[in-house]
């Protein structure tokens, strides 16, 4: 995480997220995968494919990429279909757009209940005998049963969470880096989903992305560092006000 | 050897030994901002490349003079409140902390008979000039314990000229015993943890002794605190001189 100042001198943090490697897949289309819109199934970083046996490799060969260590969805409307095989970059993604991203959070293990739901626990004196971080009562005396869902200590966090609305600030196309606004689920160097943001305020945010995706073989030539209209750059003057 | 005229050839004298001073040449001072330094861990080496290249980009642009802990230093900042639009702060540095682009620095002064600390970022674009008016090093890297000192000490003229330096050579140590306020202070300052050389202790001799109680003199032999930097720093500081000279 780094930080970022806008034109104005507030400061904002930022994540950096790195595309490596990432090849779209396969297509499913609506009737097949039985669901609203088609599927493209895309995969990440690359990995040796000696640790899994050869039945697993059959859709990175027929896409013709090696094999990748995470395999995700898309649901895809029809007209943003792509061949499989095709490499996906971070200029796919443009400063000034909204991102959700999804992640697997750090995993704390065994927790009790104060950690993993916010409990309050019992005081530390006045006379408390052996009950200082435990739940207290789980239920009333007339339900006479325990609900299904209450919450109790358990294995806490590698589990998947979203962060929805995050704006892109700046995207490198030279290293293929992305930085989006704010803290990201997961620990420093996880796998990570980004994709266009879901909310209802955002819909008609992004102007003119690359449709269907950027194609590096293509003819648009685009700088090294693309940025957001109100980020400071470092190559103009110190900040004043008129 | 024959000469022309059959006299003995004219005495020359030895060639003068040149003496090369391996060791003055040796000691060029080349200071690398702390900042620049990555910190240990797992993160990826291409994080720090990325910043690494922005703080360039600053520095090409905006001048930060090389500075220590015990600086005396005057920040010029915008200030959209102010009526002339900038402030300027003039104080003693005490510590530097951060690394990459979120460094900062904290300056302090008594103005007023009030105790003052302000936190700066280096490379915030809201500061406009960073001038050094008096350089001295202090015993200490962190000089926190001014706030349980005499005020005396922190207090600095804000209308100070700059001391003209002596020469471009090494940055003068000033052996200041610091004399403090009564306890209670904000911190111990006299336990062996904070190994703070700088303040004159008037604490009376079995005090001391007790302190020494928390001393842990395992610590220096501690293998897997070890953090050579000396190859980064190499490396850094070869990216950093040939991407100033550009």
């Amino acid at each position: 995480m780094m930080p970022i100042w806008t034109k104005s001198g507030e400061k904002h943090a930022v994540t950096l997220l790195k595309v490596q490697d990432c090849h779209v897949l396969r297509y499913v289309s609506k009737e097949e995968s039985g669901g609203k819109t088609a599927k493209l199934l895309v995969g990440g970083k690359n990995v040796s494919p000696f640790s899994k046996p050869e039945s697993a490799h059959e859709i990175f060969k027929e896409a013709g990429v090696p094999r990748k260590q995470k395999v995700s969805t898309f649901n895809v409307t029809d007209d943003a279909i792509i061949k499989p095989g095709t490499p996906l970059y971070a200029a796919h993604f443009r400063p000034g757009q909204f991102v959700d991203v999804t992640a697997k959070t750090i995993g704390k293990g065994f927790q009790g209940v104060m950690k993993r739901w916010g409990f309050k626990g019992q005081p530390a004196s006045h006379g408390q005998t052996k009950t200082h971080r435990r739940p207290g009562a789980i239920s009333t005396n007339q339900a006479a049963k325990v609900y299904r869902g209450k919450k109790m200590p358990g294995k806490m966090g590698n589990i998947y969470r979203t962060s929805f609305g995050l704006k892109v600030w700046r995207i490198n196309t030279k290293h293929d880096i992305i930085y989006v606004n704010g803290s990201v689920p997961g620990h420093t160097n996880c796998l990570v989903k980004v994709r266009d943001s879901k909310l209802p305020t955002y819909k008609d945010c992004n102007k003119n992305p690359p449709f269907p995706t950027f194609f590096a073989d293509g003819d648009e030539e685009l700088p090294e560092d693309l940025f957001d209209e109100e980020i400071f750059q470092f190559t103009d003057p110190s900040v004043t006000f008129a | 050897r024959v000469s022309s005229d059959g006299k003995p050839p004219k005495f020359q004298p030895p060639p003068k030994p040149v003496i090369i001073d391996r060791k003055t040449q040796k000691e060029e001072r080349r200071f690398l901002s702390p900042e620049f330094i990555p910190p240990r861990g797992r993160t990826d080496p291409l994080k720090y490349y990325m910043e690494r290249k922005d703080m360039i980009q600053r520095r090409k642009v905006f001048n930060i003079p090389e500075f220590y802990v015990g600086h005396v230093l005057a920040v010029t900042t915008a200030d959209p409140c102010a009526s002339d639009k900038s402030k300027r702060f003039v104080g003693i540095c005490i510590q530097r902390g951060g690394k990459g682009l979120g460094a900062t620095f904290v300056l302090r002064n008594v103005i007023e008979e009030q105790g003052v600390e302000i936190c700066y970022e280096l490379y915030s674009p809201r500061i406009q000039a960073i001038e050094v008016l008096k350089l001295e090093k202090r015993l200490d890297e962190n000089l926190m314990y001014l706030r349980d000192a005499l005020p005396e000490y922190s207090t600095f003229d804000v209308n100070m000229r700059p001391v003209p330096r002596m020469a471009h050579e090494e940055i003068p140590v000033n052996k200041l015993q610091v004399r403090m306020k009564p306890k209670p202070w904000s911190k111990r300052w006299e336990r062996p943890k904070y190994n703070i050389k700088g303040i004159k202790f008037e604490l009376p001799e079995h005090k001391m002794k007790a302190a020494q109680k928390w001393s842990q003199p395992w610590l220096e032999f501690d293998m897997l605190r070890e953090y050579d930097t000396s190859k980064i720093e190499e490396k850094i500081r070869k990216e950093l001189s040939e991407e100033l000279e550009k």
